[in-house]
């Protein structure tokens, strides 16, 4: 057998979807992946438009009057970014399905942020009616997402907690949200 | 004072729409709600346009941001209406498009309550 070039260039490229990220599929040959701990990962997909895209955030949202800026570690922000980049790509929100994953409670006896953050996003996609086609969440191991945002296809493994990395606030830049510009 | 202060928020999102209500109604501005462009008018219309400023997100169904901007100064009684986009967008292209279809301003989310109450206060007096 002769090697097949074509075969080779064929393989897809693997996109890491880190904590306080957002990404939509470019429509080209992708995977975008992830690893969970306590963070949850929302994939949408609107299998008209094939279009598909995954965000991974630390917390749910923040209590009211702390005065906290919901930013990139929160899953308001990030839950609205990515439904607001896959219409940018052609996504209709009313075609949108859901998968949801993460939320594991990693450390016994520590407050259970995972299943706050599943909670939060169970509420979130239900307030938005974006039905949720599966939802692995919760336990205490850390998992491995693989989302195909062209096929909507998900896979979701249970791996070892040290290939889940730490959770921790992302620093958002000096120049973030909350900039008002008057014309 | 905004307790005086009336404030229309346009949001589609059921969640960013509590969390604006939560960040306005504890800085004492009274709110009321829409969920897209066709929403907001409609409340406009049905309440005879008493509302002092608006923020407006940009992508919603039915009617979207610049859509409801346009649609708003072709009406002579909201031709003065302050009227602030709050979107998660930041490019240049889409804020010269809202500026020009007639918007006070733009905000980009994730917001900053404080900064969010100090631009309606400059706004509307």
């Amino acid at each position: 057998m002769f090697h097949n070039p074509e075969t080779a260039i064929n393989l897809p490229q693997r996109i890491t979807v880190m904590q306080g990220q957002v990404y939509v599929g470019t429509g080209a040959n992708e995977i975008l992946t992830t690893v969970l701990g306590s963070c949850i990962a929302c994939c949408l997909y609107d299998p008209l438009a094939r279009v598909g895209g995954m965000n991974h955030f630390l917390l749910a949202e923040p209590s009211p009057g702390s005065g906290t800026v919901a930013d990139q570690n929160y899953g308001i922000y990030l839950m609205e970014l990515l439904i607001n980049q896959m219409m940018t790509r052609g996504g209709v929100k009313s075609r949108m399905k859901a998968h949801v994953y993460g939320g594991a409670n990693m450390h016994v006896g520590m407050t259970r942020i995972g299943d706050a953050n599943a909670r939060f996003a169970k509420n979130f996609l239900a307030e938005e009616k974006i039905p949720i086609l599966r939802m692995d969440v919760g336990g205490e191991s850390a998992r491995r997402v693989d989302f195909d945002p062209v096929m909507g296809r998900t896979r979701c493994r249970t791996v070892e907690p040290v290939a889940a990395p730490a959770p921790k606030p992302v620093v958002a830049p000096q120049t973030g949200g909350g900039e008002v510009e008057l014309f | 004072m905004s307790e005086n202060i009336h404030v229309l928020t346009v949001d589609d999102s059921a969640s960013m729409r509590a969390l604006l209500r939560a960040a306005l109604t504890s800085r004492g501005y009274n709110v009321s709600q829409a969920e897209d462009g066709v929403a907001a008018l409609e409340w406009l219309a049905d309440n005879n346009g008493g509302i002092d400023v608006i923020v407006t997100d940009i992508n919603m169904p039915r009617m979207d941001g610049f859509g409801l901007i346009e649609a708003l100064r072709e009406q002579s009684r909201f031709r003065d209406c302050p009227i602030l986009v709050l979107s998660t967008e930041s490019s240049d292209e889409k804020k010269a498009r809202a500026r020009s279809a007639g918007a006070t301003g733009w905000i980009v989310k994730p917001f900053d309550a404080e900064k969010l109450d100090s631009a309606l206060r400059r706004v509307t007096h």
